[in-house]
């Protein structure tokens, strides 16, 4: 009675406003992660030689250091170059910029994975580049990057549980200041465990959706 | 009218990297006209069309459509260029991500700025030409390597080409696939449409073709109507390659 007391009275009021700060800031870093992601990928599969450089750097950077280190970095080491960034902005920079580095990594594979001989056919039928990139490129790219793209749309919602290093509160913060204040861990941690995995089978249940509206036979992922 | 010469090409030169795969090959083709190519692979068959249609910029080379020269430098003639000449590949190329009427769709809409009603009808007609409107929501992937050749062959004919390119258009096909396909390139032979063919298929060139012309090594090395190059070639080389391939496929002259 008292355990479900302190839930009603503590614990959700407080999960509440921590999640509310998760979705913000992991709507806007799914969006522009996948747009850096779209862009980078395209232009490590097609671009010529100094862009590619350029992309696969961006790409090692991003992927290689830890995310924390990168947030560190974003929030704490700004500010030697007199740039200061408040805690949120800079976890959505952070989340961004590591979520598309990973993502390009798909989209690269699914660009190319498509046959080079459509685009001749393309261009043989009288299309222009961009006509051929909008009509045949993409939309099979997209096909191809999904479930990559998707699953790391999916960790994007673990990584948010990161913010709150830098001092964004966010729902893994809430979690451990209410934890730190009541010393009632176990019960806390476990029902934040329980709202990540909630949170995340509605994301996949989501992406199993637009998978399904844009499968075409020949593109199907097969499922046993 | 007839004697019209449609598609003229001159001196057309390709090198990749060192090696040297088109060494200057001419051709003029008139209208209704069916030309063969062939030649053992690497003769430069495949590279020669892909260079007409500017797939591969030729390093020299000047091409004629209707007695106008093609300024390949500017886009928008480059574009419109590519509209008048259908071509078809040995391995279908069509769109994976589109069915059989979409695929010819896309291009009536796309490149020709068809409204959504008109390009579906125009479509379907051209599915039913090739005998696949039963088809039409099929995706490649569903469709066998015969069906989706005559798919591609129906998407060419939809932007009404002046010219037809075909690369092998049967090389990556059964034994058992190839004659719907030969079949429907046989009705635009009666239909008057005017084509360059890189083919082994004997039989049908002999049949169809008004000229063949045998390359090897980047050059054309001898050219002139079935009948004489296969049963008197005057280069040695040809008359063995015909020799070969007329072994391979069993088709007796």
């Amino acid at each position: 009675m008292e355990t479900l007391l302190f839930f009603q009275q503590e614990v959700i009021p407080a999960f509440l406003k921590g999640l509310r700060v998760s979705i913000l800031l992991i709507l806007p870093s799914a969006v522009i992660g996948l747009v850096i992601g779209i862009l980078t990928g395209a232009l490590r599969a097609y671009g010529n030689r100094g862009v590619r450089l350029v992309a696969d750097v961006y790409v090692t950077l991003f992927r290689g250091i830890p995310l924390v280190v990168q947030l560190f970095m974003w929030y704490f080491g700004l500010p030697y170059l007199n740039i200061y960034l408040n805690p949120f902005a800079a976890s959505v920079i952070g989340f961004s910029l590591c979520s598309g580095a990973y993502h390009s990594e798909y989209v690269r594979g699914a660009f190319l994975s498509i046959k080079r001989g459509q685009l001749s056919a393309a261009l043989a039928l009288g299309f222009t580049k961009l006509q051929m990139v909008t009509t045949i490129l993409l939309p099979q790219g997209f096909r191809r990057a999904l479930p990559g793209c998707g699953n790391e749309l999916i960790y994007l919602v673990k990584y948010s549980s990161l913010a709150y290093m830098i001092t964004c509160i966010e729902l893994t913060g809430e979690a451990k200041i209410l934890a730190s204040m009541t010393f009632r861990y176990t019960e806390i941690f476990f029902a934040v465990g329980l709202v990540y995995l909630v949170l995340i089978t509605i994301a996949s249940w989501l992406l199993q959706l637009v998978e399904d509206r844009f499968t075409v036979p020949g593109f199907e992922h097969h499922k046993l | 009218m007839a004697d019209e010469c449609i598609l003229k090409v001159e001196n057309i030169k390709k090198a990749f990297g060192k090696r040297q795969v088109l060494k200057g090959v001419s051709l003029s083709i008139r209208k209704g006209e069916l030309k063969v190519l062939m030649g053992p692979s690497g003769a430069g068959k495949s590279t020669l069309l892909q260079c007409i249609n500017f797939l591969v910029t030729p390093d020299e080379g000047e091409v004629w459509l209707e007695g106008s020269h093609i300024n390949r430098a500017r886009k928008h003639d480059l574009y419109a260029y590519r509209q008048q000449v259908g071509m078809i590949f040995q391995d279908f190329n069509l769109f994976d991500h589109l069915s059989a009427l979409d695929n010819i769709e896309i291009g009536l809409a796309r490149v020709k700025g068809l409204d959504k009603k008109a390009a579906r009808e125009r479509a379907m007609v051209e599915l039913e030409r090739v005998g696949l409107s039963d088809h039409a929501h099929h995706y490649p992937a569903q469709l066998s390597g015969g069906q989706k050749q005559r798919v591609s062959i129906a998407r060419a004919l939809a932007m009404d080409p002046k010219v037809m390119l075909l690369d092998e258009p049967t090389s990556a096909l059964d034994p058992e696939l190839i004659g719907e396909v030969l079949a429907v390139i046989r009705n635009l032979v009666a239909n008057g449409m005017t084509m360059i063919m890189a083919t082994h298929q004997i039989g049908f060139s002999r049949a169809l073709a008004d000229e063949i012309i045998f390359m090897e090594d980047g050059q054309v090395v001898e050219q002139g109507p079935p009948v004489k190059m296969f049963s008197d070639a005057v280069c040695e080389r040809t008359r063995a390659f015909c020799a070969k391939i007329s072994e391979l496929y069993g088709e007796a002259f």
